[in-house]
């Protein structure tokens, strides 16, 4: 069985379930609705606007939050990587505001920057660009003194050394590191949105709460959920399969 | 420091050489006193057992590593950092995974400013030396152990080396695959007429290729005795000269193992 149709059939059985519990009436349907009438409230989401105008708006804070994540992770951690003052004391501070969740970044957010967009995004960065940062120089670091020594006797110094040997030999690390901190942005950006109002799925998802709408709830779960699934089947599987197979990690299938 | 009078009849020599590496856990002396010359053209194998400081030569040869004392010269001037003159070829081939074969092969030619097409001329002409030039678009893991070392050979010569170091190369590989690439290395050698540096703890290896095979003392390394081999090649493994003068290295070279495991035994005493 091929793996799509496992999980086809793997997804068809949840829904039935989901169905069959409902149709026990062991709750009331407030508590937990149809699969049907969560396919309807998503439709009329959609239909009606809300959700497309709520979706582009979280995608392009994500998109923006993410895309400066990226502009400042990856020089810090290259940096960290090779510099040994560097990673003892910024490396260190990183390291420990790994342990904050995001979300407590908003207070001081908005107390910086008021009820703004600029505080939304400081949160997603705050998600995102530490875990870039932290595996990039992971990656960095790592790269194996065999290819450096190679690299070196071939007469490469400095940048070429960097951009030839450190960079490539560290991207499987990188690529994990910005993959971990898409789905660190993407969730940072859903809890800023839900607990301080705003435009955007989050706002949507509290909307629901308040309104007693569980179908609707549960249909901006989903589409939470397939946004996330969806980036990394179309952006970081794609990129992860080209470097496993480059570097002869793939298995023979 | 002692002045360096230039004898430009040696294309490499190491002059008193010694290294010590210190650590928390004590000194490790290395070498001490190494001296090693090398004529142009010659092919000379350093043999010693496993910890007597090989690999250090090689790598002070190759400036990864600085000596403590004394100096190496090639054509009479000290050298300095790591630098194309000296290429090395290290028991694992060390290619890149994230480059195709030819990529490989022209990456040090790239390292030194060479515009592309020229580079990849260089680069396929010198795949087709070991005989791997329909593997150049290939990916490094899809080559057998013996081809990607066929690979480092090619991408070190592509450099156009003065001289040639080899620290195990061949080790790592099975015997047939192994002997292939012995009668390989000679043939290149006569072609290319490099001086190469061996670096092997297999008395058998060290004499089918050397032209003089220098016997390492266990720790400090310095050269306890020269064998010069001068039987025709391409020298066959089983001949009987070749095996009777194994014969005699290998008695010298057991004493030396047994040496270098009293040492060990000796320092963990101490420490």
């Amino acid at each position: 069985m091929s793996g799509a149709r496992r999980r086809l059939l793997f997804f068809a059985g949840l829904l039935v379930l989901w169905e069959v519990l409902v149709r026990l009436q062991l709750w009331p349907d407030y508590v937990i609705p149809s699969p049907l009438a969560v396919a309807r409230a998503l439709v009329d989401g959609f239909v009606s606007g809300v959700l497309p105008r709520a979706i582009l708006i979280s995608l392009r804070r994500v998109a923006l939050g993410y895309g400066v994540s990226l502009l400042i992770g990856l020089p810090l951690g290259l940096l960290l990587g090779r510099t040994r003052l560097l990673q003892d004391t910024l490396g260190t501070l990183v390291l420990g505001l790994q342990a904050l969740p995001s979300i407590c970044w908003l207070p001081l957010a908005l107390l910086w920057f008021g009820l703004s967009e600029t505080a939304i995004g400081f949160v997603v960065v705050m998600g995102a660009v530490l875990s870039i940062t932290l595996s990039t120089a992971d990656g960095v670091r790592n790269t194996p003194p065999l290819y450096l020594r190679a690299a070196r006797t071939m007469g490469a110094r400095g940048w070429r050394l960097y951009a030839g040997v450190i960079l490539p030999s560290a991207l499987p690390a990188i690529l994990s590191g910005m993959k971990l901190g898409w789905s660190f942005a993407w969730r940072s950006l859903m809890a800023a949105e839900l607990i301080y109002i705003t435009t955007g799925l989050g706002q949507v998802l509290t909307l629901g709460r308040e309104l007693n709408d569980m179908t609707r709830v549960l249909s901006v779960m989903l589409v939470i959920i397939a946004i996330g699934l969806l980036t990394d089947y179309a952006v970081f599987r794609p990129a992860e399969q080209r470097v496993r197979q480059r570097w002869g990690l793939q298995g023979v299938a | 420091m002692t002045p360096l009078s230039a004898s430009p009849f040696w294309k490499l020599e190491l002059r008193g050489v010694s290294k010590t590496f210190r650590s928390s856990h004590g000194n490790y002396h290395a070498l001490k006193g190494l001296d090693v010359s090398a004529a142009p053209g010659e092919f000379v194998c350093l043999l010693g057992p496993s910890g007597c400081g090989k690999t250090t030569a090689l790598n002070i040869i190759a400036g990864l590593e600085q000596a403590d004392e004394g100096a190496v010269l090639i054509d009479g001037r000290p050298v300095g950092g790591p630098g194309p003159d000296r290429g090395l070829i290290f028991q694992e081939a060390a290619l890149f995974p994230w480059l195709n074969v030819r990529d490989n092969v022209a990456f040090g030619l790239a390292a030194q400013g060479m515009p592309h097409r020229e580079r990849m001329r260089l680069a396929d002409s010198h795949l087709e030396m070991v005989h791997l030039q329909e593997f150049a678009a290939a990916s490094v893991y899809q080559l057998s152990g013996g081809m990607k070392q066929r690979v480092a050979l090619a991408r070190a010569l592509a450099l156009n080396p003065q001289v040639l170091l080899m620290d195990e190369p061949f080790a790592a590989l099975d015997a047939q695959t192994r002997e292939a690439l012995h009668l390989e290395l000679q043939s290149l050698w006569a072609a290319t007429r490099k001086t190469i540096v061996f670096v092997t703890h297999n008395v058998r290896e060290a004499l089918v290729l050397g032209d003089r095979v220098l016997l390492l003392s266990a720790r400090p390394g310095h050269v306890k005795r020269e064998f010069r081999c001068e039987l025709p090649r391409p020298r066959p493994m089983e001949s009987h000269t070749l095996v009777d003068l194994a014969q005699t290295v290998m008695e010298d070279l057991r004493s030396e193992v047994l040496a270098a495991q009293e040492e060990a035994r000796r320092e963990r005493r101490s420490s």
